[in-house]
């Protein structure tokens, strides 16, 4: 099938050299009689996809092309929405140890007016190894301290930053203080002054709100005094979009103390927050419903959090927060060694699905529930009308590990597949021929 | 040692009587001679003289029995029918290491101070001296409390100015390590033990070598003089026992390994786990020192906190105090120590717990007594009340093991301490009290609780009130001290004038006193007591009725798992990995644990297997991870930069979880390796998972011996601070040369020395290295080296290195350049073992690709795809799937490197890694094709027996969650407490990415002190 598909397409996968952003949409494209996994309904067997300037314009069984359209047939090929990883340090590490790579965490505990990305480098080489596996957006976040900074939507293609940017900002992340108790270190670290610890800190936060709500409230007025409108805090002016409830909080909690910590908190100050992480949120999925809290579930391939409960809990866990009625996606694990394997997002989705839940939610997980968690599901997220084309080809299932990835688009544009990985494969299968040790 | 107790003894009478001291004023002469008379004398465990007479003389016990003549000279004291037993043993003491002691002179390594003697530092103070007093304790077997081999203990009577009965009982040794941050070595569990093993062979050959200097003087240039060997070599020669600290059953099963290697006399400090393998343990019987410590209540109010606690902690709770009970059942002989108890009343509190769970009273009373006395020989002169035995005696005013009677007396070496008065004065109840010719009735009780809100009614605190026929009158004032009572009434309804102030003293049941009115007209009074209030009926308390599980946590085995004599699986798609690749719709027939036919068609006679339908599914050969840190407490010693001499077996955790989990992702053998921080690593140990088993149990017995290296990053401390030699790849190399250089001048040496008698005779042998002794190994091509590596420089580099010194390595582990130079790899004839798609986590990972195992294959490089990771290692198929997707391998090939490619590696393929007639019964069976990303594992089989299925888990589980919420209402419903050993909640150790960068020690961090 691929090599049916090499022979209609122009060929663009230039190994052994760097990627070069794909070129603005010119003309119309309509892909024939393919899989089409539209998330927000079914799956089409055998239908065509029409899209033009970046968008999509017509999802239908048969569709008449215009005479300026370029026409592909992908029978048997799958189209799905591009991945989308909701969080990670994408393009703000290089390498985790090293430290001149490093661009995701301000010294400090608050942080709330550094945003990502800007210190997004478009030119990561994981970022063409990310999407050669269909993940064709991610939301990269500040990781560290209390309050982190503001993360920012990038789509995985583009000459710079700006040009990456399909969204910014996304969310604020703050990192919820750790409930538990612990062996203090000292005998002098007793439970009473962990736990006044910990009050401390949850007051911190609260006192910081209320100081962004005043300062909200001092710039929102006229102010007679010019002298005074001079006087800026920068970190205070950044919390505006998420005090006032515009722009939501993505609290980092896996357990459940912290989460229902964080929710009362939320609650409490009435502001829009998301639970990334989310270990725990199966034993809480009652309070999650009732307040309508959207999970960033991180991750499925891990291990359960604790020895007693059952081996297969976390690879369970989608399946539990869908029964009952939870809002969730599916993230990568993040943070060291595994920023370079975001890649495998779709593997967790699918180890979801082999526990139970249904494949198309699967897809649905780390598509269109993740662009409704990060408010851009107008945009992106799924295979309709109007939304960006934003979309990839695969030659099986898009969740299996044996499938490939033939083709992708970013509104529109079409995304170089080569990357690191492949140019050293070719790099090495030429040594080895001129070696006369393989082939091809 | 008789010679020894001997000359012990008479060493103690030496002190005792005769002083040596200078006299300061005059002579001190009391009298020596005691008859203490009507006592309840228990004179050793199970003999009990009602009414009988101890003559004590001159420190020692004259006589003892019923109807003795009272010598003239003796002093009488009448004990009123207190009980009297021999004073009890303190067997366990640690004594704090005064500053002149802090460095081992004599050894390079400050925690091996084996020629210390704590006895010279001990000098109690008052307070420690009455707590151990208040609970009977005389006598107190002393313990150094700092190092590796931390000292000689001893045994010392309980004294102001201690007399040493036993300066040299044991060695006392501990696992003591400072952890990853720490620059000397040891600093992890792992290195503590090779350290202990080391120093032992370190005595052996010292002492062979003083030996051999002072015999040929002339022949042999002189070694500097070692005092911690030359005691140790002499404990080991006389048979004196070696005790381990244990802080779990893992640690005691490690402690009797070493001592059953060096073949001595094992002793423990008990850690209340040893009722988890009670069998291993007491196939040794050693003699363990237990303290009286229990774990507290597990703090499970608030439901979320309860989450922190794993089930095994809850159990342990419920548990711990019946572990005493279970190793006297076993025949092991048990001594008691405070040891460790937050407050020392509990002792006895605890004491009486173990009894009601079934501890016979003669075996409590002999584990204070007669057994430590024995075992710390001393038996002819502590432990019992005899004639000729130590006048050492607890005198207790009712049953000792009733914690509330009270010890009031103690006689040590003849002298009494006193330690309260004979009678607690007791004025509670009622009284007939006569003034003049009037009876009147006191009255005095303890206000009730509840009158004035914070206000506890405490001790002493009484009540009362005075009456006469209808009249009754309250006392307004009360104070009582010791056995004195004063109290004032107002005295005119009773006729007196004004208020009264009584004044009086108790005797037993009578008071005597005089009272005061108004105008100063006094009376005298008396007190008959009439009804004293009856002790409150206590509930005993039960021993635990839960059934131990293998391992405990969860998911563990109460009962042996499935084994049976055959398994028929018909018509499964079988991948063999073998010759025979895949085969559909066949049959395979284990037997005895063991593949025995694959065929198209299977019968055997009806019941003789255990049959299993394969029709649409899968079975394929149980998978090989040829890299984890699973089942291992400890794994990297990185103090140096060469420590061979450390071994994974030696800290195996057969209850990591990680291990049932694991196989139920298919996955039956792993490559248990030593971690990545020096150049030349520990052994590594290739295990079975077979859960449930002790440590030595997982070990795959044919499995050739290994050893880990690594280059790069790591190993020159790149990632951390750290100032250890080598900070490049070039001084890896050095490292490696170095290494090799001098094993073989070690092996050079060794040998001319074993073949020529006259240099047996004459020198000194060369010292017995346990590091140059593996580094040998190697050389000798009977060790494997498994390499972590990633560049291909240092690749090359290590291959080089090897030829150069004729030996080939086994594997190159991650290997993540090894695409690049797969032609070498495969010229030298090494194996390599890779992650699938790691990459970009640190500089020399970033060429790293996931072609990687797919291009080395196609070079003929035999390849595995490894997990590093607890999490990984659950998913090993689908890593193997990896290679279908990148670089195109066919899924029979891709499987191999998860199957018969690692068993290869390991050289273990005799046996397991493919389906093939005579291997061994490790299979797994797939719901689906097993390298689909939608297939799960149904059931894992270890040598032909059922380790995990789908349906056994399930059942685990429900078990152990009713198991769980039962120890909790248990928990809530058992009154507080406020002490015993904290618990610190370990269900929360999570361990997801754990590869070889990790530091030492988790497992452990739940119970301290």
């Amino acid at each position: 099938m691929k090599r049916f598909l090499t022979l209609i397409f122009i060929v663009s996968n230039l190994f052994g050299n760097d990627q070069i952003p794909g070129t603005i949409q010119r003309r119309p494209i309509l892909l024939k009689g393919g899989i089409l996994h539209t998330v927000s309904g079914d799956v089409l067997k055998g239908y065509d996809l029409l899209f033009a300037n970046g968008k999509i314009v017509r999802v239908e069984k048969e569709i008449l092309p215009s005479p300026e359209t370029e026409v592909f047939d992908i029978y048997d090929l799958h189209v799905s929405p591009g991945f989308i990883a909701p969080v990670s340090q994408l393009g703000l590490v290089e390498i985790g140890q090293v430290k001149q790579s490093r661009d995701f965490a301000e010294i400090g505990d608050i942080n709330p007016n550094v945003r990502a990305n800007v210190s997004y480098n478009p030119d990561s080489e994981i970022i063409p190894v990310t999407r050669s596996n269909g993940i064709l957006m991610a939301n990269v976040n500040p990781a560290s301290g209390r309050i982190s900074g503001q993360s920012s939507l990038m789509m995985l293609d583009g000459w710079t930053w700006e040009d990456a940017t399909l969204m910014h900002p996304t969310a604020l992340h703050l990192n919820w203080p750790n409930m538990r108790i612990r062996k203090g270190k000292t005998p002098k670290d007793t439970e009473k002054k962990q736990r006044e610890k910990i009050q401390k800190e949850v007051q911190a936060l609260d006192d910081f709100i209320r100081e962004a709500k005043a300062y909200d409230k001092r710039t929102s007025v006229k102010l007679i005094n010019a002298e005074e409108k001079q006087i800026v805090d920068i970190r205070l002016a950044s919390m505006k979009p998420y005090i006032r409830g515009t722009k939501p909080f993505f609290i980092h909690a896996n357990e459940v103390r912290q989460m229902e910590a964080a929710i009362r908190w939320g609650n409490k100050h009435q502001l829009d927050i998301v639970i990334v992480g989310g270990r725990d949120s199966w034993r809480m999925t009652d309070m999650l419903v009732h307040y309508n809290i959207p999970v960033i579930l991180q991750s499925v391939l891990t291990t359960p959090m604790r020895r007693f409960e059952p081996i297969h809990r976390p690879y369970e866990t989608p399946k539990l927060l869908a029964e009952n009625g939870v809002r969730f996606c599916i993230a990568p694990k993040t943070g060291y060694p595994h920023n370079g394997n975001i890649r495998n997002l779709p593997y967790e989705a699918a180890m979801a699905v082999r526990h139970g839940l249904d494949m198309e939610d699967g897809l649905r997980a780390i598509t269109l529930s993740a662009a409704e968690i990060l408010g851009v599901e107008e945009k992106v997220g799924s295979l309709d009308n109007g939304k960006d084309a934003t979309f990839f080809l695969s030659d099986g299932n898009p969740l299996d590990i044996t499938s490939t990835v033939v083709k992708a688009f970013i509104q529109g544009r079409e995304v170089d597949l080569g990357d690191r990985h492949k140019s050293l494969y070719e790099k090495y299968k030429e040594k080895y021929r001129q070696l006369g040790k393989i082939e091809q | 040692m008789i010679q020894r107790i001997i000359v012990t003894f008479i060493f103690i009478c030496g002190i005792i009587y005769p002083q040596i001291e200078p006299i300061k004023d005059l002579h001190s002469n009391p009298p020596r001679v005691w008859a203490l008379t009507h006592g309840m004398v228990h004179t050793e465990p199970g003999k009990f003289l009602k009414n009988a007479t101890i003559i004590i003389r001159d420190g020692k016990i004259a006589s003892v029995g019923r109807y003795i003549k009272i010598p003239m000279d003796a002093y009488e004291i009448d004990l009123e029918e207190a009980h009297v037993y021999p004073g009890f043993i303190e067997s366990w003491f640690e004594v704090k290491k005064s500053s002149s002691h802090e460095k081992s002179r004599n050894h390079w390594s400050s925690k091996i101070r084996s020629e210390y003697q704590v006895v010279d530092d001990f000098k109690p103070d008052e307070k420690i001296l009455n707590n151990l007093h208040s609970l009977g304790f005389t006598t107190a077997h002393i313990v150094p409390d700092a190092g590796i081999f931390r000292g000689q203990s001893a045994v010392v009577n309980l004294t102001q100015n201690p007399v040493s009965l036993n300066p040299s009982v044991s060695q006392i040794m501990n696992f003591e390590y400072a952890g990853w941050e720490s620059k000397e070595y040891p600093h992890s569990l792992l290195g503590v033990i090779a350290l202990m093993r080391q120093t032992f062979y370190d005595a052996r050959w010292y002492q062979e070598a003083i030996g051999k200097l002072a015999k040929y003087p002339e022949e042999n240039e002189p070694i500097k003089l070692n005092a911690a060997l030359e005691v140790l070599a002499q404990s080991m020669g006389q048979t004196d026992p070696f005790t381990f600290m244990t802080r779990d059953e893992h640690y005691s099963l490690r402690g009797l390994k070493i001592l059953k290697e060096f073949n001595l006399k094992p002793w423990l400090l008990g850690n209340g786990f040893e009722y988890r393998r009670l069998k291993e343990i007491s196939s040794v019987k050693p003699f363990i020192i237990h303290p009286l410590n229990f774990p507290e209540k597990p703090k499970v109010l608030d439901p979320n906190r309860a989450l922190q606690y794993s089930t095994e902690q809850l159990k342990h709770w419920d548990m711990a105090p019946d572990n005493i009970f279970a190793l006297v059942e076993e025949g092991i002989h048990v001594a008691f120590s405070s040891h460790g108890l937050k407050k020392k009343q509990d002792f006895r509190k605890n004491l009486q717990n173990i009894m009601d769970r079934g501890l016979h009273e003669d075996i409590a009373l002999a584990s204070l007594t007669t057994i430590p006395a024995e075992k710390m020989g001393l038996e002819k002169s502590i432990g019992r009340i005899a004639q000729g035995m130590m006048g050492n005696l607890v005198i207790v005013d009712g049953d000792y093991f009733d914690p509330k009677s009270r010890v009031f007396s103690l006689w040590i070496g003849g002298d009494e301490h006193k330690i309260a008065p004979r009678f607690l004065p007791n004025f509670k109840g009622k009284w007939n009290v006569s003034i003049g010719n009037k009876v009147y009735t006191l009255e005095l009780k303890k206000p009730k609780p509840g009158g004035k809100k914070g206000s506890k009614p405490s001790a002493g605190k009484l009540g009362g009130t005075l009456s006469l026929e209808n009249l009754s009158e309250k006392l307004t004032q009360i104070d009582i001290f010791e056995s004195e009572i004063s109290f004032s009434i107002n005295g005119s309804p009773f006729g007196f004038d004004g208020f009264l102030t009584f004044k009086g003293s108790l005797e037993k049941d009578h008071i005597t006193g005089s009272l005061i009115d108004a105008s100063g007209k006094d009376f005298d009074w008396n007190g008959i007591r009439i009804e004293m209030k009856p002790p409150k009926p206590r509930t005993k308390k039960k021993a635990s009725v839960l059934a131990l599980a293998y391992p405990e946590g969860a998911y563990g085995f109460t009962s042996k798992p499935h084994q049976p004599n055959a398994i028929l699986i018909n018509d499964a798609t079988i991948w063999t990995s073998g010759p025979k690749g895949i085969l559909e719709e066949w049959d395979i027939l284990f037997e005895d644990g063991k593949v025995k036919k694959i065929a198209p068609d299977i019968r055997v006679p009806k019941g003789s297997a255990t049959l299993i339908d394969g029709l649409g599914r899968h079975v394929t050969p149980g998978l090989i991870d040829a890299h984890s840190h699973s089942a291992a407490s400890s794994i990297n010693e990185g103090a140096q930069n060469v420590t061979a001499e450390v071994r994974i077996q030696d800290v195996l955790d057969g209850d990591d979880i990680s291990i049932f989990r694991e196989l139920a992702g298919g996955l039956t053998t792993a490559n248990i390796l030593h971690g990545s921080a020096n150049p030349i690593g520990g052994q590594n140990a290739v295990i079975k998972l077979r859960w449930g088993k002790a440590p030595d149990g997982l070990l795959f017995k044919q499995a050739p011996q290994g050893i880990k290296f690594a280059l790069g990053e790591n190993v020159k401390q790149a990632n951390w601070p750290g100032s250890r030699y080598p900070q490049t790849r070039m001084g890896v190399e050095q490292v490696m040369r170095d290494a090799f250089l001098s094993a073989k001048s070690y092996k050079v040496r060794k040998a001319n020395y074993d073949k020529n008698s006259r240099l047996q005779r004459i020198k000194i042998p060369p010292r017995y290295d346990l590091e140059l002794e593996a580094l040998v190994e190697i050389l000798d091509g009977d060790r494997l080296v498994h390499c972590h590596s990633y560049r291909q420089d240092e690749i090359m580099m290590l291959i080089e290195v090897a030829e150069d010194f004729g030996f080939t390595i086994a594997t190159f582990q991650h290997v993540l350049e090894g695409y690049k130079v797969a032609e070498k790899i495969k010229a030298h004839g090494a194996g390599a073992s890779t992650f699938t798609d790691w990459w970009a986590y640190k500089f020399e990972v970033y060429d790293a690709i996931p072609y990687n195992g797919a291009l080395m294959t196609k070079n003929g490089v035999n390849v595995s795809f490894n997990s590093d990771s607890d999490e990984l290692a659950r998913r090993m198929n689908l890593e193997a799937t990896k290679a279908v997707k990148y670089g195109n391998l066919s899924e029979v090939e891709a499987l191999k490197l998860v199957t018969i490619n690692p068993a290869q590696q390991l050289q273990i393929d005799e046996w397991v890694g493919s389906l093939e007639e005579g291997k061994d019964a490790d299979f797994v069976v797939w719901d689906g094709p097993p390298l689909s990303v939608f297939s799960t594992c149904l059931e894992t089989w270890v040598d032909g027996t059922l380790y995990y299925s789908q349906a056994l888990a399930k059942k685990m589980e429900e078990r152990d969650q009713t198991l769980r919420t039962d120890l909790i209402q248990k928990i809530l419903s058992t009154p507080s407490t406020s002490s015993g050993k904290s618990i610190f909640p370990n269900a929360e150790h999570h361990r997801d990415h754990v590869g070889c960068d990790i530091s030492d020690e988790y497992r452990f961090l739940e119970i301290a002190q």
